[in-house]
């Protein structure tokens, strides 16, 4: 293109190209800062500090990590979790979030850049939040054009749905997994589009790197295959397609294998049959088109249907007897129930009690998308009406990806991407056509339209267009202020006069735990806090968040929920030292243990048939914790445990003592004793109470 | 064609059907999209919530002065939780407001009337800003405090 030296634009002396050159960078840059720096309140208002409950895993693992050296941390067996069988960490983890983060903290500290590597975990997700909008730039410019990239870039920086997992001291594979997603789904449009061996190579090696972080690479590996068939289907089989796929499938999957936790499942689990089966199909297909050319039709349609048969009957036979010799596994229980939705409540209550597995509402859907939801079928529309072959991947990713969100609610972060490219194809469209309305071109096409009050109505769009972006940007910093930075292991709570108060109570319960217990100490709680006691306190647990065994925390529930002496028999089992529960009677704090009692119950019951959910319930079916709760409940080593010396303090005004703020009702059995445990230590809130098992009395 | 099929034949009668294999062909591209704007508006309606939690299609709540109950719409204050009927009205709000940008690329088709262009471009006009602000709506009585 030649250059030109324009007059009337506002920067003179610069070509044109060079002015749309220095305008994109200068968006990029601005949108780069502005993804690191949205996700920083949590930083600001508290401190840099890990949230949540899984990062503390990532976090101690990544301290191993550093300390140990590459070879003991893919070997680590650790005897400090799942007291006493042991977690095998190397072979059962997703090593690519602990490795990036121990990459950047060495790369720093080699520049004498001297960073704590907490720090280093702390901000690595709002880093990888900034380099995901540059990917997403990437994608959108190969699906239309550079202007569709920037506006996607601009959305996805400050989306919701993305940030909820991405916050400064949010260390957790998905604040990664996502920038490796989009990686590997730009570059295999990107392929898709120029049918180039290097462009498959380098899809091949960002998919590598998302198998490395997340589980959730399974997306990866059977929607490149459904976008193949859905190609085949509609008779856009090209040589570029052949290439990019076949490239991508045999490369892809042997680099899978190295993962230790993936290791020979990528060819013999049924999760990923459908990228082999799709790998067959291609070859059959160009081998068909191949024969078609060398034979007469007469002779051709003869051999298709030989071919067709035999090749059916062996892939047939074949996949029957992998199923029915079990080498090819079923569906494993997690994705199996992203399919059968219904299969989780029934069968798996583990995977069912999970707050984040819940299906999603359409409150969750406007909260963490706003505006995009109405953009999304407006972009759909935009693709349908100008299909090629990246409008199709990206539609088939944005519709597999609105059911999955509909399915489980923590899926929206994979919705989050795709509804900003789609969006971002609408809007740009949208604005694109009204622009040339109010300045239109020069030339005049065929495909102009001009028409009445066109300037106008031109202007019109446009504002209003404007006016719902910004309201997006007012929306997602408001969501993002106020929901989604909270760091969870530090709780705050606005006093009618209007000051805060912070609760850190978990950390003082954890500190007092590392400062006054035995170094070999086990602590018994309930599997959601095994993370962070074992990051923290650093002392051996019993179950933790991992939940591989469902029997060891069924002991664990059973234990909880029975009266003191069977827990006390099962404590012994276990080797039990010290337990510590979580109690939110006295604060209000509704994400407590006797909130998650029932699912104690029904996890103990699933594994303990003599453990039965109803003789928790009073004899209305209610599940109450006051005079009218059943005896089996009041009785409980948990209900004991909460609410010991609790009868007798005063909560509320004009409330009677024992008074459970978050129940709502006076406790039903205050004057107990304590028979199996000992209290050893109460937070300043009350919210963590840590009880030692007595020593067995000394024989006269 | 043995003889002893034929024999068969002496004592079935053979009713008289044209069968033909049927035709599938490919549906056409807005087919398509119109199945998926479908399924874009059920589950965005929280169709897989309904399913697997079974809420009502409204709720009670008990009125404060007199006592009786009285049903409502939407579940006050739980993000996490919806009725059917809330439910499936914000999902047709979003659609409405996809509706709406479609409208507003149809006005700008190739042989339209002007007067069907300014139409179409006042509906899309309305449904929009009636999809936004309902659904804001909607989510005030969702999350408490919003925007402030």
């Amino acid at each position: 293109m030649k250059a030109i030296t324009a007059n009337n634009s506002f920067l003179r002396g610069i070509s044109e190209n060079k002015q749309e050159f220095l305008l994109k960078f200068l968006i990029l840059g601005l949108i780069y800062a502005l993804a690191f720096f949205t996700r920083l309140y949590s930083v600001l208002r508290y401190e840099s500090v890990i949230h949540e409950f899984d990062p503390y895993f990532n976090f101690r693992s990544t301290k191993y990590l550093v300390n140990e050296g590459f070879y003991n941390f893919l070997n680590w067996f650790d005897d400090k979790s799942w007291y006493p069988l042991g977690r095998i960490v190397g072979g059962t983890i997703y090593p690519g979030l602990m490795m990036t983060a121990a990459a950047v903290f060495w790369v720093l500290n080699h520049f004498h850049i001297t960073v704590n590597i907490r720090n280093v975990c702390v901000l690595l997700a709002p880093w990888f939040a900034s380099n995901t909008a540059m990917i997403t730039y990437f994608m959108a410019k190969e699906t239309k054009n550079s202007s569709t990239g920037l506006v996607a870039a601009a959305l996805i920086a400050i989306v919701p749905g993305y940030i909820s997992r991405s916050v400064a001291g949010s260390f957790d594979n998905e604040g990664i997994a996502i920038f490796t997603l989009l990686l590997t789904y730009g570059f295999w449009v990107k392929s898709v589009n120029t049918g180039s061996i290097l462009w498959s190579a380098l899809t091949t090696l960002a998919y590598f790197y998302m198998v490395s972080a997340w589980g959730g690479y399974i997306f990866i590996i059977n929607l490149i295959p459904l976008y193949t068939l859905v190609m085949l289907v509609t008779g856009r089989f090209s040589e570029r397609l052949y290439i990019a796929y076949c490239t991508f499938y045999t490369i892809g999957t042997l680099l899978s294998m190295q993962i230790t936790f993936v290791g020979f499942q990528a060819v013999q689990s049924s999760e990923h049959m459908a990228a082999f089966g799709v790998f067959g199909l291609l070859q059959i297909h160009s081998f068909i088109n191949w024969a078609r050319t060398q034979l007469s039709p007469r002779a051709f349609a003869r051999f298709f249907r030989i071919s067709i048969t035999a090749f059916a009957a062996l892939v047939g036979s074949a996949l029957v007897l992998g199923l029915a010799t079990g080498y090819i596994s079923p569906w494993t229980g997690r994705f199996y129930a992203l399919l059968n939705f219904t299969y989780a409540k029934d069968n798996i209550p583990i995977i069912a009690s999970v707050s984040e597995h819940q299906p999603t509402t359409w409150a969750s859907f406007f909260f963490d998308l706003h505006i995009l939801v109405f953009f999304m079928p407006a972009g759909l529309y935009y693709s349908f009406t100008k299909l090629n072959d990246a409008n199709i991947f990206v539609v088939c990713y944005g519709i597999t990806s609105v059911y999955f969100a509909g399915v489980m609610v923590r899926l929206m972060l994979v919705l989050a991407p795709v509804a900003c490219i789609l969006s971002a194809i609408a809007i740009s469209s949208t604005l694109e056509t009204w622009m040339k309305a109010i300045k239109p071109n020069l030339r005049k096409t065929k495909n102009t339209v001009e028409y009445t009050g066109q300037k106008e109505i031109g202007y019109v769009v446009v504002t209003g267009m404007t006016v719902m972006l910004m309201l997006y940007v007012f929306h997602c910093s408001w969501v993002t202020s106020e929901a989604y930075s909270s760091p969870s292991i530090v709780l705050a709570a606005n006093q009618p006069d209007g000051s805060r108060i912070i609760f850190d109570d978990f950390r003082e319960a954890y500190r007092w735990l590392a400062y006054n217990t035995a170094e070999d100490a086990r602590v018994m709680s309930w599997w959601d806090y095994g993370y962070q006691i074992s990051a923290m306190a650093n002392r051996t647990i019993l179950v933790d968040n991992n939940t591989w065994n469902n029997t060891h925390i069924a002991q664990v529930g059973k234990a909880m929920a029975s009266n003191e002496e069977n827990a006390l028999k099962i404590m012994r089992q276990l080797d039990v030292d010290y337990v510590l529960v979580i109690f939110g009677g006295l604060t209000g704090y509704a994400s407590d243990d006797i909130n998650k009692f029932l699912w104690m119950v029904r996890i103990a019951g699933s594994a303990d048939p003599n453990v039965v959910e109803s003789d928790y319930f009073s004899p209305e079916g209610a599940f109450r914790v006051d005079s009218e709760g059943s005896s089996t409940m009041l009785n409980s080593l948990m209900y004991k445990m909460c609410y010991w010396r609790f009868g007798s303090v005063y909560t509320d005004y004009g409330k009677p003592p024992g008074f459970d703020r978050v129940r709502s009702v006076e406790i039903g059995n205050k004057d107990f004793s304590l028979n199996v445990v000992e209290e050893v230590y109460t937070t300043q809130h009350w919210l963590v109470r840590i009880y030692k098992v007595k020593d067995q009395d000394n024989r006269a | 064609r043995s003889r002893r099929m034929e024999g068969i034949f002496s004592v079935i009668r053979i009713p008289n059907l044209k069968l033909k294999t049927p035709r599938a062909s490919l549906p056409t591209a807005m087919t398509v999209f119109g199945i998926l704007f479908l399924t874009y508006f059920l589950v965005l309606s929280g169709v897989v919530y309904d399913i697997i939690s079974s809420p009502g299609s409204v709720g009670y709540v008990q009125d404060e002065a007199t006592g009786a109950w009285k049903p409502e719409v939407f579940l006050q204050w739980r993000v996490n939780g919806q009725y059917i009927y809330e439910g499936l009205a914000a999902g047709a709000m979003f659609s409405l407001g996809g509706a709406g940008f479609m409208m507003l690329d149809l006005a700008n088709k190739k042989d339209t009337l002007t007067r069907n262009r300014h139409l179409l471009i006042l509906a899309a006009g309305v449904s929009i800003f009636v999809a936004y602000n309902l659904s804001i709506v909607f989510l005030k009585k969702k999350i408490h405090g919003y925007m402030r």
